[in-house]
This record gives structure tokens, C-alpha cells and sequence, in this order.
């Protein structure tokens, strides 16, 4: 095969040749140094093999750890509902016609464009305490407290909340994409046959938009499962362990701590486990897509 | 702004008197590297602008070296650094090293030996230059054998500040006595900083002031708070070295350490108490946020790092409370005094920073000159009014110096004479590491999520199972 493509493979190779340096080397580099024990602040600087499995039963019992992925899997599992219904909406509201409809779909589409630091910013200059305007407007409107440095709920909720903020968008213009791209026989069918709209929806829409949707949700479940930059300029993971989540929790290990070694074997297993969850979504997804054809 | 404009002005003008009979010496020491491009990297603060606005073009006006500093947040500051010096990429040819961190990047032999740097290569050493002008400062840049490996930017004492106007206003002094039965008085002690927090958060309250009783450096996701508690609040409770037993490193009290002792929880219990008079910024402050909210006017007292009394106190551009800020040592508990003029103990954290030269440099040389430019004496009561701080002995004496001393109710003088009751972090090479276990209970203990007592026993377990992890207890 490779013979009769040695053209095709010829100017593939820059691309593999790239693949390779930033993607399978790093890898790999990190799957190895997850084998050692190494701290650079340590007595014993140098790495130390201790067993393949050294920090990996280390992090089996490791309660924070196990934490912050549970933490991380409860944000992506909500925000990724309110997203896609939120994003849906939207998506079928921009299919009809209105007043200022281009005017909204460019004011809409803004936050995607602004790098997740700065929305992290945006965020905690709109709602720090004595600062922002919002704790103000909630105490003085509505007598509710606001203060995230303080209260765990709400941290969780303010991050919940920036998130949405930040990757709605990008649902609504997918979908958006995916709906505009239907075609509009089966709809012509449905409405002869008598179907009302939410017949329609559910039954026409919605299994047509499938593969738009299974590549929405995977790639908003990576992204949220990965989150770090918005959360470590709200509330830089607190108070206490409420925003640590998994991307967070490995920052301050490796880079704070320097646990170079257990810090690369936490990524390994937070790869390995986001790719089962991706793995069983996706088996889910499409199995119901087929039973439903 | 215009402060630091007058400044840079002012040097230049003055500059050619300066350099005097060595500017010569400059240009030719330069003249192999002009042209070159020194990058540095430093926590952004008034003196690291300083370095950066002024004394970078100075520099550059004199030898052809260009400078270009890069002030940016102390997180990543230290990621930036650390990162380049670990993987020997040489980005940074000069690093803000911090009083605490240098005993790590020593350990891991990241810095460049300036007095060796310097002795082997004469032609690089300026007239005029001496290591010996430095305060003791100094000593915490040197190795064992007393060679130095960062030169002094910056130092300072974290001082008590409180407003002189509030603290004066006779309604104030009538209404504190009825209530608390003694007089309105600047804190001298903990029960008196507390009773003073909580009548400012009411009085203010009632006079329709936007002013609550005391500062707190509480931010629950920064590491600023574990630094604000180990640094200030338990020292001055008599917890030195973080509670940890320096011979066995253990810091549990059933082990032999202090930090979930008598002392220890007594500080954290003190210092959440607080919480409730402070400005409600409080649990998202860092140092910046602490020193502007007092600078706007929005607490009564506080501890506050040095490096921010003086423009409070002086600069009207950036405060609003110019000319009603005191300042004073912070209370301590009984005996802690005794002990720190002693030498066995200290009252607080004595803060700063140098710059130093990782092995990654490219332009090691050049950045010698520049390091060494960073130390003449002349510039540095120039820096020191712009940035509050003093590293060299002379400065203090100054007549620039000593009028802005007057404005700021003392700060200079009060470093001056009282700087050896406070001491830098504890030689710990496992700084990072060891904060970084620590920083999730102090921030659960300041969000009410664990009382202090719950906090500081975990606290110590987790420092003791790095410092065990880290093979500092075998």
C-alpha cells in the first residue's frame, strides 16, 4: 500500500512529522516520567523507579484527586445539559426571522471569541466583592449575598455560569449549522401527516441532528472536562477545594508542588478516564441512533 | 504615574553627575554588548516598575545594553521563571528571586554566582560598586560560604497602618470608650485590634462611610493568605519557621512541631475572627487588592506589605487616604518581642526580592553590568521614594529620603530601626511544595468551611506527609 502512495505519504509526512513532535513524543515523554518518583525540591532530586504502578496506587487513595475528577465530571455533566439546551434553543430561535436577528447573532457569538483568561477576568471584575457591580445589584435588588470567596455553592454555580457564558455560542452556531442543513422534505411529510410541532421536533429534528450533536457534546465534554484558565482567574480553585477541578488540581501539583512524577500519572489517568467516558457516550449515542433508524 | 515620570526625569538630568567620572567606564564596559537585549522577568511592583521605567533606560543610555523587564503577576512570574531555568532555555537572562523561593532555586543550583562571576572577570566589575553598601538584607542572597547570588531590588517590613483621621475623630474616641471602656488607640494588642475592627465596621456603618474595621489578606484561592498567615499572623503569635521543627521536619505538634499548636490556632482563630469587619473584597484580596483597598479608604487598619505603605501615604494620584495614614509595628503576643530582639523569634515577615542571573542566560556578562548598575548607590533614593523600599544603608539618610519618610508617619525610620525584629521565610527548600499543601486549609478555614482548629490539624499532617515524601524527615 505504502508503495503505491508514495506520493499521498510524501506529503503527509510534514503533517505525521508534526503529529509525531507535539503529540505522541509529549505523550509518551509524560507516560514515562509517570513511572517515577520526582520532585526536584526533594532530598533525592533525581527520578526514582519505584514500580510501574508506584503512583498510580498512590492516586487509587488519593481522596483529593478522586475528587476534583468527580467534581470536574459533575461541572461538565451540567453545563454540557444547560449548554445543549440553551444552545438549542437559541439555534432554533435563529432559524426564524426577527428584528435585529443579525444584530443578536454577532453580539452572541462575541464571547467566543475572547480568550478563556480574559472571560475569567470579565467575570471576577463583574463580580468580585466591594468591586464588581453584581454583588451590589443582588444585595441592593434582591437582599442575596454574593460572595464566592466565601461560599462554596456558589463558586461552583459562578464558574457553571461562565462557562455557559463563554461556550453557548459556539453550541448555538453549530447547531444552528446542523438545523440550517436539514433537509425539508420530512418536515413537509410530518406536517401533512398531521404532527404538531414538538412531534415534529422530537421525532424529525432530533434524530436527524445526531451526528451534529454527538460532535457538540464531545467536544464541549473535553473542553469542560479540561477547564483551567477561567477557574484559575475567578476563584483560583477555592475557596478551600470547591473549584478544583481535575486541570486545576494537576497545575498546582506539578507546578506548585513539583510532584513531576505523580503529577504526569494524574494526566495519564484523567486522559484514560476522559476517554472511557467519551468512549461510553459515544457507544450509548450511537447505538440509540441505530435502534432508531 | 507623574511621580514616576519626575523620577526618571529627575535621574536623567542628575544622571551625568552620577555616572561622574565612571560614565566613561560604563560606555566602554558596554561597548562589547551594545546592541544586546537583556529580558528579565519580575513580579510586578512598584519597585519592579521602577526597574523597568527608569533605571532599564538608564541603563540603556549608558551602555547600548537594551533592557526589557517583564513585570507581570507573581504566579506567573515564578511559573515563567522556574519553567525556563528547569529546561535551560535561557528566555530570561535575569530573574526576580524572592526572599522565600531562593533557598529552592540555590538547591537546584539555578542561579549564577555573581561575587564568583565578578572576581573572575575584573574588567566587569564598576567603580564605584559595592556589595558591601547593602543592608543584612543582603546575607539571604548569599550561599554558605557567603558568595552572593542575587542583588537586593527590593526590601521591605510588612507594617501595622491605621487611619490617623478616624482614629482622631472625637466623636469616634467618645463613642469607642462608652462601649469598650478604654480609649480609641491604634492596636497594641490583639484583643485591641479586634475591638477597634469591630467599632470602625458599626461607626463607619452609621457615619454612611464606605469602611469597614480591618484589612484581611484572605484570598481563598491564592496561595497570598497561607503567605499572610505564616508569614505575619503567626509569627507575631510567637509560630515561627511555619511551626516546623527545624531538626526533625515535622510540624504536627504529636511530632514535635507547632503548626496546629496553642500558638498557631490562637493566630488562625485571631485572624478569621476578623473576617467579619473586613471589606468584603477581603476573601478575594491578594496583597495588590489588600493595599488598595486600604489606599481607597476602605479599612481602618491593617497589616499591609511595605512596598505599598509609602504611595498610600504619599502618592495622591493612586490614595485617597494621603496624609492620614499612620503606621506602627504590628501588636504581639507576650514575649514574642523579647524573643525577636533576642534573635529567637521575629515579629513578621521581612519582605523583598533581588535579581539574579540563571546559568541559562545567554548574556551572562551583560547582565553583570546590569545587575551591578541595579546596585549604585545613586539611584536608590530615587527608588526607594518611588517603590518603599531601601536596600542599601546610605538611603536612609538621604535628604529625598527622609522628607518622604516625615509624609509617611515614619515607615523609613521605623525600618530602619526596628528591621531586625523581623526576619525572611524560613530556609526551606521545599517552599513551593510545602505551601502548596498547606493552602487549601488555610482557604477552607477562612471560608468557615473547617474551624481553624480542623484546619491547622490537617494542615500539618499534609506538610508532613510532603516534607516526608520529600525525604526531609529520614
Amino acid at each position: 500500500m505504502f508503495s503505491n502512495n508514495k506520493k499521498g505519504w510524501l506529503l503527509l509526512s510534514p503533517t505525521i512529522f508534526i503529529l509525531i513532535i507535539v503529540g505522541l513524543v509529549p505523550f509518551f515523554y509524560v507516560l514515562y516520567v509517570g513511572f517515577f518518583k520526582w520532585n526536584p525540591l526533594a532530598v533525592d532530586p533525581s527520578m526514582q523507579f519505584e514500580g510501574f504502578g508506584f503512583n498510580y496506587r498512590r492516586l487509587i487513595f488519593d481522596g483529593v484527586f478522586l475528587e476534583s475528577i468527580w467534581r470536574s465530571i459533575k461541572f461538565s455533566v451540567v453545563t454540557l445539559t444547560l449548554e445543549l439546551s440553551l444552545g438549542f434553543l437559541l439555534a432554533l430561535s435563529l432559524l426564524s426571522s426577527f428584528p435585529l436577528k443579525k444584530f443578536f447573532r454577532g453580539v452572541h457569538t462575541l464571547p467566543l471569541v475572547i480568550a478563556p483568561i480574559v472571560v475569567g477576568s470579565i467575570f471576577k471584575l463583574f463580580t468580585v466583592q466591594g468591586l464588581g457591580p453584581l454583588p451590589h445589584l443582588l444585595k441592593d435588588y434582591f437582599g442575596y449575598t454574593l460572595n464566592y470567596g466565601m461560599n462554596a455553592e456558589q463558586a461552583f454555580w459562578m464558574i457553571v455560569i461562565m462557562d455557559i457564558w463563554h461556550w453557548t455560542p459556539f453550541v448555538t452556531l453549530t447547531l444552528l449549522a446542523g438545523l440550517s442543513a436539514l433537509p425539508q422534505d420530512p418536515y413537509e411529510s410530518a406536517k401533512i401527516d398531521g404532527a404538531n410541532n414538538f412531534q415534529i421536533f422530537l421525532y424529525i429534528t432530533i434524530p436527524m441532528m445526531v451526528p451534529v450533536l454527538i460532535v457538540v457534546i464531545f467536544i464541549r465534554l473535553m473542553d469542560s472536562l479540561k477547564i483551567v484558565d477561567e477557574v484559575w482567574m475567578l476563584t483560583g480553585g477555592g475557596p478551600g477545594y470547591a473549584t478544583r477541578f481535575t486541570g486545576i488540581h494537576i497545575w498546582k501539583e506539578v507546578f506548585e508542588k513539583r510532584y513531576y512524577g505523580l503529577g504526569s500519572a494524574m494526566s495519564i489517568l484523567y486522559l484514560y478516564i476522559t476517554i472511557v467516558i467519551c468512549w461510553i457516550l459515544y457507544s450509548v449515542m450511537v447505538s440509540r441512533g441505530k435502534s432508531e433508524d | 504615574m507623574r511621580k514616576l515620570l519626575f523620577a526618571f526625569v529627575a535621574t536623567l538630568f542628575s544622571f551625568s553627575a552620577m555616572a561622574g567620572g565612571h560614565a566613561e567606564w560604563w560606555k566602554n564596559a558596554g561597548a562589547p554588548y551594545a546592541g544586546t537585549t537583556l529580558q528579565g522577568i519580575a513580579e510586578n511592583t512598584p519597585p519592579g516598575q521602577f526597574a523597568g521605567d527608569v533605571l532599564a533606560k538608564e541603563f540603556e543610555a549608558l551602555t547600548g545594553i537594551k533592557v526589557r523587564l517583564e513585570n507581570t503577576s507573581w504566579d506567573q512570574m515564578y511559573d515563567k521563571a522556574i519553567k525556563d531555568m528547569e529546561a535551560n532555555s535561557g528566555i530570561y537572562d535575569f530573574v526576580y528571586i524572592e526572599q522565600d523561593i531562593v533557598y529552592d532555586y540555590l538547591n537546584r543550583d539555578f542561579l549564577v554566582n555573581i561575587t564568583e562571576g565578578l572576581a573572575s572577570n575584573p574588567d566587569l566589575q564598576a567603580p564605584g560598586v559595592s556589595l558591601d553598601d547593602f543592608t543584612t538584607f543582603i546575607d539571604y542572597f548569599k550561599d554558605g560560604s557567603g558568595d552572593v547570588f542575587g542583588v537586593p531590588m527590593e526590601a521591605f517590613i510588612k507594617v501595622y497602618l491605621y487611619r490617623k483621621d478616624l482614629f482622631g475623630r472625637a466623636d469616634a474616641k467618645a463613642q469607642f470608650r462608652a462601649q469598650y471602656g478604654y480609649g480609641l488607640t491604634p492596636a497594641t494588642s490583639f484583643d485591641q485590634w479586634r475591638d477597634n475592627a469591630e467599632f470602625f465596621t458599626h461607626f463607619c456603618a452609621e457615619q454612611g462611610m464606605e469602611c469597614w474595621g480591618t484589612t484581611v489578606q484572605g484570598h481563598t484561592g491564592h496561595p497570598a493568605s497561607t503567605y499572610e498567615f505564616l508569614e505575619s499572623i503567626a509569627p507575631s503569635f510567637g509560630l515561627y519557621n511555619w511551626g516546623v521543627n527545624m531538626d526533625s521536619y515535622q510540624s504536627c505538634v504529636e511530632n514535635g512541631g507547632q503548626l496546629n499548636g496553642g500558638r498557631a490556632k490562637a493566630a488562625l482563630n485571631f485572624w478569621t475572627q476578623l473576617l467579619p469587619f473586613a471589606p468584603p473584597e477581603a476573601l478575594q484580596s491578594t496583597w495588590s487588592e489588600v493595599g488598595s483597598s486600604f489606599a481607597a479608604g476602605r479599612a481602618a487598619q491593617g497589616w499591609v506589605y511595605g512596598e505599598n505603605a509609602a504611595w498610600i501615604a504619599t502618592d495622591a494620584e493612586k490614595s485617597a487616604v494621603v496624609g492620614k495614614v499612620g503606621v506602627m509595628l504590628p501588636p504581639t503576643a507576650p514575649g514574642v518581642m523579647t524573643q525577636a530582639a533576642s534573635g529567637n523569634g521575629y515579629i513578621g515577615y521581612f519582605d523583598g526580592g533581588a535579581y539574579g542571573i540563571p546559568h541559562s542566560s545567554k548574556n551572562i556578562e551583560a547582565t553583570m553590568l546590569w545587575l551591578q548598575f541595579v546596585a549604585m548607590n545613586d539611584h536608590q533614593a530615587d527608588w526607594a521614594i518611588a517603590g518603599g523600599r531601601i536596600t542599601h544603608k546610605d538611603t536612609y539618610a538621604d535628604p529625598k529620603v527622609m522628607a518622604v519618610d516625615e509624609q509617611a508617619d515614619g515607615y523609613f525610620s521605623l525600618m530602619r530601626d526596628t528591621g531586625f525584629l523581623y526576619a525572611g521565610a524560613p530556609p526551606f527548600p521545599f517552599h513551593g511544595a510545602g505551601r502548596g499543601a498547606i493552602d487549601p486549609f488555610i482557604y477552607s478555614a477562612l471560608a468557615g468551611e473547617m474551624t481553624p482548629e480542623e484546619a491547622l490539624d490537617g494542615a500539618c499532617q499534609a506538610l508532613d506527609q510532603v516534607m516526608a515524601d520529600l525525604g526531609y524527615q529520614d
